[in-house]
């Protein structure tokens, strides 16, 4: 029994280093990490240039280059980060039937929920990837242009540079699996055509659309239930003690999210007939 | 592939669904199996008097924490459903959270949250700041150096004589029951029932539920005539009775913040424009209708007016809690009462 299941996690261990090559690997993947990476450093040129007045987090921002990273989270994750995610999420199943090359995959011994299970950790890994560029350049951004010291949360407290670094790294993580589960859904889309056009523009207006419906008052009731409401939901990291419980509920709703999605995409993915 | 193990596949999403579901579900599926929580039997001046006796004279609130919900649907006309901000009309619909944290009379800390902002009243004694990370400001609230303490009860009132005479002074418009008892933040409450008599106002009661072990009023709700839902709604979310970290006392203005002395702006700034005038109030207790001179002109354009019904001699707004009639000769009268109420004040 050892034997061939070894042979088979090589083999989808193979897969999943393939499948990261090829994502970080596309031009387009790197012109994206390069846009993710420039959007904090004009965030940070910005308020050095032109001062930061009005929105205190901005004129928190000229008095610590750390809280450069939540404002760059908080300006990029409705649009942007979902975007992007989207694009390397929505191509990683119909790319390849569009392409013809999932057929040829399939016959690979890994199996096609071992092939999914590697196209969900190469998204993930992507996810990841991306929230760490956005941390870096803007942590490198605030350091250079700005005082950098002990930071001041929300509640007005002031938390040693570490803890403040801490922190940033906690709204990283959040902002990280909020995306995966995004991606997910761009993932259970791509399952369900062989287009990758139309997984990336099903899930951007998806997320287009879930935003107008949080600005509608009188759809409040829905609010909860969308996963864009709960994107931005990290400043609870901000303040003084840490507010878990927006974040744990976050959480929670980003795990159903890749439950339901996930489980869509595999019951689909594992009973198609491949035909491209 | 066979159809039937496709089925089995698409079975895993709709299971995936079906536990996503109940997972949300579940709270008040399990509230409701769980049932009312059984606190020892009390009358309502046995239960008076327990809490009179606790909070009256020496009685102290415990140390505690917690995080307060104020929900508010009046049925206002015109006021949209979820306004934004912490001005005195966003309170009056939609659902507000405060913080607060309780160490003892002379240290407590409130925080009011909101989106990638958070305001904070820091007590600790004598010196009181206000944060306001919005307008990054640290104001040093001067308080009156020697205000009016507060008045102790005379001596010779004990607390039963106190709830006795309290619920007689009531009981000529009130009718006083204790409710079934009640869970709120998790620990089980008793609930005094306050009911109006008068079949004019619109109140049908007031419930104050009341932590049945350490006697700390958990939540107000009031509710109208014929709504199922409170009207207005004020109450412990969650709350812990133990002593909190003392760096939640504590302030410094951070670095970088305006550092100001003055007047605590919450209040000085949500104080109303009275109205120049007499101000009269007729009928007493639930059904007390206020008088007022008041010129419609300054609510011009304001969706309130626009919503407003026209009635003999001017115009009436109704909410689920408070009528108020605009007369063409220049009176606001308003009241928990029904509008025709409000007519036959107006004369």
């Amino acid at each position: 029994m050892a034997g061939p299941r070894q042979a088979t996690s090589r083999s989808a261990l193979r897969l999943f280093r393939s499948e990261t090559g090829l994502i970080f690997r596309r031009p387009r993947t790197v012109a994206m990490l390069a846009v993710v990476a420039v959007v904090p450093v004009i965030c940070g040129a910005a308020i050095r240039v032109f001062g930061a007045d009005g929105e205190a987090i901005l004129v928190q921002v000229a008095g610590n280059g750390l809280a450069l990273g939540f404002v760059a989270f908080s300006f990029m994750v409705p649009l942007i980060l979902p975007l992007v995610v989207a694009v390397v999420a929505g191509d990683a199943v119909a790319g390849e039937a569009g392409l013809g090359t999932l057929r040829q995959l399939l016959t690979a011994p890994a199996g096609r929920t071992r092939l999914l299970g590697v196209k969900f950790a190469g998204m993930a890994v992507f996810a990841l990837v991306t929230s760490l560029v956005i941390l870096v350049a803007a942590l490198l951004t605030g350091l250079v242009l700005f005082p950098v010291g002990p930071v001041t949360l929300l509640s007005g407290t002031t938390v040693p540079l570490v803890e403040g670094l801490l922190r940033i790294g906690l709204v990283a993580l959040y902002v990280t699996l909020g995306m995966i589960a995004l991606g997910t859904l761009a993932l259970a889309v791509s399952v369900f055509t062989d287009t990758s056009i139309g997984a990336v523009v099903t899930t951007v207006v998806l997320v287009l659309v879930s935003q107008i419906i949080t600005v509608i008052p009188q759809l409040d009731a829905v609010t909860p239930y969308l996963l864009t409401s709960w994107f931005q939901r990290f400043d609870g990291a901000l303040r003084e003690p840490l507010a878990t419980g927006d974040m744990g509920q976050g959480v929670l709703a980003f795990a159903a999210y890749i439950a339901i999605f996930g489980s869509l995409a595999w019951a689909r993915f594992t009973s198609r007939d491949v035909t491209s | 592939m066979s159809t039937r193990a496709r089925a089995v596949r698409w079975g895993v999403p709709a299971a995936a669904v079906l536990v996503v579901a109940g997972a949300i579900g579940a709270g008040p599926v399990i509230a409701a199996v769980q049932g009312d929580p059984q606190l020892p039997e009390l009358t309502a001046e046995q239960l008076i008097t327990q809490v009179s006796a606790k909070w009256s004279g020496t009685g102290t609130m415990p140390p505690m924490s917690g995080t307060i919900v104020e929900t508010a649907s009046l049925g206002i006309p015109g006021l949209p459903a979820a306004p934004v901000g912490t001005s005195p009309l966003a309170l009056l619909s939609g659902s507000h959270e405060l913080k607060v944290w309780y160490g003892s009379a002379d240290r407590f800390r409130i925080a009011i949250p909101g989106a990638m902002s958070e305001q904070n009243v820091i007590y600790n004694n004598g010196q009181t700041w206000w944060w306001d990370s919005a307008a990054n400001t640290a104001t040093k609230i001067k308080l009156p150096a020697d205000g009016p303490a507060p008045a102790p009860p005379p001596a010779a009132v004990t607390p039963p004589d106190a709830a006795r005479q309290a619920l007689a002074m009531a009981e000529s418009d009130t009718a006083i029951s204790v409710g079934n008892d009640a869970t709120v933040a998790g620990r089980a409450a008793y609930e005094l029932v306050l009911a109006p008599k008068a079949a004019e106002s619109l109140v049908r009661d007031v419930r104050l539920a009341i932590d049945g072990e350490t006697l700390v009023p958990l939540r107000v709700q009031v509710f109208a005539e014929g709504a199922a839902e409170p009207a207005f709604e004020v109450g412990f979310d969650s709350i812990t009775f133990a002593e909190p970290a003392p760096e939640n006392f504590t302030f410094t203005p951070p670095p970088g913040a305006k550092v100001t002395e003055g007047d605590l702006p919450a209040f000085t700034r949500t104080q109303p424009q009275m109205p120049a005038g007499d101000v009269a109030v007729t009928g007493s207790g639930w059904t007390s209708v206020v008088t007022l001179p008041f010129d419609a002109a300054a609510l011009k354009d304001n969706p309130i007016l626009a919503a407003a019904r026209p009635v003999e001699g001017g115009r009436v707004i109704t909410t689920k809690l408070v009528s108020a009639l605009l007369t063409d000769d220049g009176r606001l009268l308003a009241g928990a009462v029904t509008p025709e109420t409000l007519e036959k004040a107006a004369g």
